[in-house]
């Protein structure tokens, strides 16, 4: 049987007092959300439309515990075992071995076509059967995808009631840790038909699968969950080539790690305004407008780290790989020798391409891949390309506890429209972003006298003695060129409503 | 759909498998319907087999039978399934006569 994990939801009661022993189940973000796993002994309930993943979730759940050695059996009510296989094929799965092993039993549960109805039926058949076949195995898992294909034969919605219950107390009595998958039509809500199962059964999970602003996302949610605390908000989860991944924020539990070593931005005149260079592990937010040399800064930052020896993953929204290594030849920066030496890996894509969850996907799985020490996103604002503010938002947000929590620094550049310097800040989507970010470096044009200057200001350096002032600096062959401190006025810049605060 | 008249020509009879749960209620009542039906609606001899999955749920395991009672007509093919504790005694018998029924 599963060890009890400790579920500790109301701090105030002891911890003993409140543990329930739970099944692990092995998807990613999704035992963070249930507070350790499914419900030991007991029943789960999916249930959401077609397409949003019932059976992948179901049969991952089983898959991960036949991997990790324990016997699971799947009883399909719908789907044929042959398409089942063919499945979990395409997902990478090989159910063959573990089949072989004795570990995963895929039993045909589909009602006969042509089978006649002729009067009332009970369900004895089918638990003799997982019963006899449970025993023989050593099963303690169990899931009945689409039990209602079966259920939905009997005569009338109280005899369904009734074996569905029987069905549940039989189930218990096992101690079999079961999920149960249920069809419900995508629009309706829960129907009256089943909602006594919301009651019966101990942990109930929704999932959705909805348009917004003409992006697909899909929805997980924990409806209830018997004796345990769990995460109660709606979480986006997609259904990648391997399985489910499911994308819990964790701000809650943000780990903070303390600040590291200083290192070097790669430009000497550079470190000395940031007071010494940055430290590892921070958050480094680069905005400006067009053309203002932010991706330029971010490659000299990326240059430096990887010549170091450390891993860079530069995730790029607006160029291609080629086009930015090219470029930068033009300022002395040279990203070949890292490219070459794989320190440095270059990840594109296009906003607009898919939803703001898949876009947070392939970046986490590639930071998994590489363990890079320093994330250089250009340009962060792209996500609110990638659908809704909010999405954009949740993206950005989730990027960066990610970052936090692995302790990767993470250099994010920022498109800005013209517009008032505390924008810079607040439009990565609110002050809850703005305080996470620990250094700040604008950069903007200025046109005096006919000429455009550029100028750079590290707005804010969390924990280090960095220069207030406004610098002029230069773009030259041999990179970046910090020229003295701006000596017109920065504070009557276009759009600049007040100067900029001191920390 | 072919309604093939497929009962048996003599000399055959109806080679019939009834799964049942024990002495449930349903269970029960499809025996009692079987017998009788047998008895005054088919013309030809049956051979009944009674399985009960209390015993051993092997044989339902190997015939995909999910569901107490239920009914097949192993003989004359084709394969015949009938669900339920066979109240339908005209639906019943319909269906064992004929190469297949209607639901």
């Amino acid at each position: 049987m599963a060890k009890p994990e400790p579920v500790n939801a109301h701090p105030h009661i002891p911890q003993s007092a409140v543990a329930l022993p739970k099944v692990e189940t092995h998807i990613e973000g999704l035992d963070t959300v249930l507070h350790g796993g499914l419900p030991a002994g007991r029943t789960t309930l999916i249930w959401g439309g077609p397409g949003c993943g019932k059976t992948i979730l179901a049969l991952e759940c089983l898959y991960r515990s036949a991997l990790a050695g324990e016997p699971s059996i799947l009883v399909a009510f719908e789907e044929p075992v042959g398409k089942v296989r063919q499945n979990t094929l395409t997902l990478g799965w090989d159910l063959a071995p573990l089949e072989a092993a004795g570990k995963f039993l895929l039993i045909d549960g589909v009602p006969d076509p042509a089978g006649i109805l002729s009067g009332d039926f009970n369900l004895h058949a089918l638990l003799a059967i997982i019963g006899g076949q449970a025993q023989r195995l050593g099963t303690r898992r169990l899931a009945l995808d689409a039990v209602d294909a079966l259920t939905s034969l009997l005569p009338d919605p109280g005899r369904e009631r009734a074996e569905l219950s029987a069905l549940h107390h039989w189930l218990r009595d096992q101690q079999l840790t079961t999920v149960l998958t249920m069809k419900i039509a995508q629009d309706s809500a829960f129907p009256a038909r089943y909602a006594f199962l919301d009651y019966l059964v101990d942990c109930v999970i929704h999932l959705d699968q909805r348009s917004a602003l003409q992006v697909s996302t899909r929805r997980l949610q924990v409806l209830k969950y018997r004796g345990s605390g769990f995460h109660r908000n709606e979480y986006p989860y997609i259904i990648a080539e391997d399985g489910l991944h499911l994308l819990p924020v964790s701000s809650v539990a943000l780990v903070q790690r303390s600040l590291g070593e200083t290192v070097s931005s790669g430009n000497g005149a550079l470190d000395a305004l940031l007071g010494g260079g940055y430290r590892r592990g921070t958050c480094l937010l680069i905005p400006g407008a067009p053309g203002t040399g932010k991706t330029t800064l971010a490659s000299v930052v990326a240059q430096a780290a990887a010549a170091r020896g450390e891993r860079v993953l530069f995730l790029a929204f607006e160029e291609s790989a080629e086009t930015i290594v090219s470029s930068m030849l033009s300022p002395g920066i040279d990203l070949q020798p890292a490219l070459q030496g794989d320190t440095l890996r270059f990840l594109t894509a296009m906003p607009e391409a898919t939803g703001a969850e898949e876009h947070l996907f392939h970046v986490l799985r590639a930071m998994a891949a590489f363990s890079p020490q320093l994330l250089v996103v250009d340009a962060l604002s792209s996500s609110l390309r990638m659908g809704s503010e909010q999405a954009a938002f949740d993206y950005d947000l989730r990027l960066l506890t990610a970052c936090k929590e692995r302790g990767i620094t993470c250099l994010f550049t920022s498109q800005l429209v013209r517009g008032e310097p505390e924008a810079a800040v607040a439009g990565l989507g609110g002050a809850n972003l703005a305080s996470l970010v620990d250094t700040l470096v604008l950069l903007r044009f200025v046109e005096r006298q006919g000429t455009l200057h550029r100028t750079l200001l590290v707005w804010k350096a969390r924990g280090m003695a960095h220069s207030p002032a406004c610098h002029e600096f230069r773009i030259t062959d041999d990179g970046i060129e910090v020229l003295g401190v701006y000596d017109g006025d920065c504070s009557k810049l276009p759009g600049n409503a007040s100067a900029p605060p001191h920390e | 759909m072919g309604n093939v008249h497929a009962a048996p020509t003599s000399g055959e009879r109806y080679v019939l498998w009834l799964f049942v749960a024990g002495d449930e209620v349903n269970s029960h009542q499809a025996r009692e319907n079987l017998a009788r039906l047998c008895e005054r609606c088919l013309d030809a001899p049956c051979e009944i087999t009674i399985y009960d999955v209390f015993e051993a749920f092997q044989p339902a395991l190997d015939n995909r039978v999910l569901v107490t009672p239920t009914l097949i007509r192993v003989s004359p093919p084709p394969r015949v399934t009938i669900l339920g504790n066979l109240s339908d005694t005209a639906k019943v018998v319909a269906a064992l006569r004929c190469g297949g029924g209607e639901r």
